[in-house]
């Protein structure tokens, strides 16, 4: 089916090559830049929903304390002006002056203080818990001073509030219906419309179907996003692929990403389309039961598990089947993380080594196994091929993510393909430390690795950090606990009269687009 | 008909409680709802966060107690994921698919039948030749393939038809026909073998005896036989087009009930399943009523006690 519908996509795409481009290209005529993916946004609260649209969106309209640039990757002050930490669990934050929220109040540490007290609490519902489980309580001695009391020393805190930790009015979930699941109460936090400071206003807000934003002439003028120079944002869900295709081309849209690499090659030979290709921070990575947490298993000898990692021809699959803007992964964190060390032993693709590997662990024939995945379902059969080349022979169990997440979190999967965004932070902290610290994805428990690691998490010290996470990393690159495949790249397509930015952390800076002249 | 009516209410009754059941079951089995809510990119920490919020840790039987008790009380819930009231939702979806569903059915019909009968008319001339290759090839083009054809020649090449979305009634003309089409092939067929049959009775014959104009033969007398069948299978297609034109609102990016019943299912937003599960089967009763009242009035032998 996948195929034949390839196929078509291909064979339609091929003729609208050919075409004449007659399309009007209304994003420039009406300064409205209209980006579309498959996924369906509930809420725009990015306390309320992980998913990379909410994220782009929310960028747009509302500012945090502290800015990543999506460039070169330094902090910069947003709503803040500078920081300081006064102890190892003490933050002191400086605001900026005269800066409105989009309903005309002015922002003050009150805001910023109520924001992240409502967020801490264990039953505010908010979904990516890392961000604010470090804070222990939030003051605002002064309307432009807020103190972060942490619960331990953070030295992520800075990268925490760096683009997905919005600042909302004081009292601003006050509105939140009450409303009945399955006969238990709850507050619906997600709900609430977000009023924001930032480049963007939202105008209208359809969940599942659209968000339109407009331009804030009122936004601060030395803000390090820039003022924003495109007046209005439109984003639509479009399910299919091959219709987000048609409709770019026609210039019904203006910006798709996830293109399909079999599609990026014609699509960039057409005259008003822009196609680019970027890294991103999504890692894939196979989880082997090293511990014995499914049973007695081959894979809790070292031997089996590095014939494993020298019988994977990673770089091919990276190349040759992932595509563009994907890159073989060295460890298992982002090169672009903080703490994330690269020089950590590394298996270069070698079946022979591997075949001599298996036969001293006692497996000359190799074995059988189950290898559980969810994703990508042609880059695990690549990984079952190459597998199978040196005996290993693996029964795919392709689940949807749903079914497969208690199934990881049972201890019930001897081999996994996986995959994870780190939540978009660029700390090794989200990265290693969320899979090696004993949690219940941890199918290693290394407690010298655990421990290690949950020093570097509370170390402020960034050598000795860094230090601590290169320990860890290549203690489970000897042990090869895991092995870490490749990271993810994105193809963005958009209309060629836009300038934007494509960056490496799979987001869309449109505050920083403009129609070229 | 009082008793046949209430013997209806009660089958529709028990046709809901068990598919209710049954999808309930099926739903946590088939994963854990607050792992689909929460998604890939979320933590274990996260994960547990959500199935203790939203109460996925109850015992089932007490999740689904507490959804019934709710609907029996007239609360049907609230999307987990929208954030909307499911009501609300439905209220939403609805008329998208109500409307995509007629505007198919409409479709299939003008098209199937005068078809269907033409064939039947001409039997192995050239109108039935050209139908069997319609029925054949609506038949075997899947949904998807017709869709992105539609798309590439009405809205790519020709810019008449806009191809993605429901603003206007123009953005229903190519869904329309993409599902229409699937229906078509299967009411022809039926037109035609039904026609061929009827053509061939004693009371055509006789009509024809009698000196009817042959148009009037085949109108007032022959279809009006041979349509019986094709009355409950047109029933039976609207349901399924009401219940699940899952692929053509997908490719069309139209915001119904298929593509919300399928956005559902991923999420495991279970109480938005649920009602569109109770809507579709009282949907489903209601048009099968409603088939065999009409087969009724067209067949007196039909008439109901």
């Amino acid at each position: 089916m996948n195929r034949l519908r390839g196929l078509a996509l291909a064979g339609s795409a091929a003729m609208s090559l050919l075409l004449p481009q007659t399309a009007a290209w209304a994003g420039k005529a009406d300064d409205t830049l209209t980006f579309a993916t498959a996924n369906e946004v509930d809420t725009v609260d990015l306390y309320y929903q992980n998913l990379r649209e909410v994220v782009i969106i929310s960028q747009q309209t509302c500012d945090t304390l502290m800015y990543r640039d999506p460039i070169d990757s330094a902090y910069k002050p947003l709503l803040g002006t500078s920081y300081r930490w006064i102890d190892d669990k003490t933050l002191e934050f400086k605001l900026r002056h005269g800066v409105k929220f989009s309903n005309g109040q002015e922002m003050t540490s009150a805001d910023v203080a109520y924001t992240f007290n409502h967020a801490r609490q264990p039953d505010s519902g908010m979904v990516t818990r890392l961000l604010v489980d470090w804070i222990e309580n939030v003051e605002a001695p002064s309307p432009d001073t807020v103190i972060f009391k942490a619960k331990a020393p953070t030295p992520a805190a800075i990268e925490y509030l760096s683009g997905i930790t919005p600042i909302y009015p004081a009292g601003h979930y006050d509105s939140a219906p009450t409303v009945q699941t399955g006969g238990k109460p709850r507050r619906d936090y997600g709900a609430v419309l977000p009023v924001c400071v930032g480049p963007y206003v939202i105008k209208d807000f359809k969940p599942g179907a659209s968000v339109t934003l407009v331009k804030n002439d009122q936004y601060f003028a030395d803000s390090p996003k820039g003022k924003p120079s495109i007046g209005t944002l439109v984003f639509k869900t479009i399910p299919d692929n091959d219709t987000q295709l048609a409709e770019l081309v026609t210039g019904g849209i203006d910006w798709i990403w996830g293109v399909p690499t079999e599609n990026a090659k014609q699509l960039a030979e057409a005259p008003n389309v822009t196609v680019k290709a970027a890294p991103t921070t999504r890692m894939s990575f196979l989880s082997l039961d090293a511990s014995g947490r499914t049973g007695k298993n081959p894979m809790q000898d070292v031997r089996v598990r590095r014939a494993m990692f020298y019988a994977i021809d990673r770089k091919a699959i990276a190349r040759e089947l992932v595509g563009e803007g994907a890159e073989v992964l060295q460890a298992m964190c982002d090169p672009r993380q903080f703490g994330c060390a690269t020089g950590v032993p590394d298996y270069p693709y070698d079946p022979a080594k591997a075949k001599a590997l298996l036969a001293e662990a006692g497996y000359p024939n190799g074995f059988k196994t189950d290898i559980y995945a969810y994703r990508d379902r042609p880059y695990t059969e690549a990984v079952m091929n190459y597998l199978r080349e040196v005996g290993i022979v693996a029964d795919l169990q392709f689940l949807q993510w749903k079914a497969l997440r208690p199934i990881m979190e049972g201890g019930k999967a001897q081999l996994a393909q996986l995959t994870w965004g780190s939540q978009g932070v660029l700390d090794a902290s989200a990265s290693v430390s969320n899979y090696f610290k004993f949690s219940v994805d941890d199918y290693a428990r290394d407690a010298e690795v655990r421990d290690w690691l949950e020093a570097a998490d509370t170390t402020t010290d960034p050598t000795k950090r860094k230090d601590l996470y290169a320990k860890a990393l290549t203690r489970i690159a000897d042990q090869a606990y895991f092995i870490p495949l490749f990271s993810y790249g994105r193809t963005y397509a958009f209309n060629s009269d836009l300038d934007l930015p494509v960056t490496p952390d799979e987001l869309a800076h449109f505050y920083r687009a403009h129609w070229k002249k | 008909m009082g008793r046949f009516l209430a013997r209806r209410l009660l089958l529709t009754l028990l046709v809901v409680l068990v598919t209710s059941i049954v999808a309930f079951s099926l739903v946590h089995l088939s994963g854990d709802p607050a792992a689909a809510m929460a998604g890939e990119g979320a933590s274990a920490t996260d994960v547990a966060a959500i199935r203790r919020l939203y109460g996925f840790d109850r015992p089932l039987t007490v999740q689904y107690f507490a959804w019934a008790a709710d609907v029996l009380s007239g609360e049907f819930g609230r999307s987990y994921y929208l954030r909307e009231s499911v009501v609300q939702v439905l209220a939403e979806h609805a008329p998208v698919t109500a409307l995509l569903g007629s505007l198919a059915l409409g479709f299939a019909l003008l098209l199937a039948i005068p078809l269907g009968v033409l064939a039947a008319l001409r039997r192995g001339g050239m109108m039935d030749r050209l139908a069997s290759a319609l029925a054949v090839t609506g038949q075997a083009a899947p949904s998807f393939l017709l869709a992105l054809l539609l798309i590439y020649v009405f809205g790519v090449r020709l810019h008449w038809l806009p191809i993605s979305g429901n603003a206007t009634t123009a953005h229903y003309v190519l869904p329309a026909i993409t599902l229409g089409m699937y229906a078509t092939p299967a009411l022809l067929r039926l037109t035609r073998s039904g026609m061929i049959e009827v053509m061939q009775s004693d009371h055509i014959r006789t009509a024809r005896a009698y000196g009817l104009a042959p148009w009037r033969v085949v109108l007032r007398h022959a279809l009006r036989s041979a349509i019986i069948p094709v009355v409950s299978l047109a029933a039976v297609q609207f349901g399924l087009m009401l219940g699940g034109s899952i692929v053509v609102e997908a490719v069309f990016s139209l915001k119904g009930l298929g593509q919300l019943a399928w956005e559902s299912i991923q999420r495991s937003d279970i109480e938005v399943i649920q009602a569109i599960l109770l809507l579709t089967s009282l949907v489903y009763a209601v048009l099968t009523l409603l088939a065999d009242l009409l087969n009724a009035l067209l067949d007196p032998r039909m008439r109901l006690t």
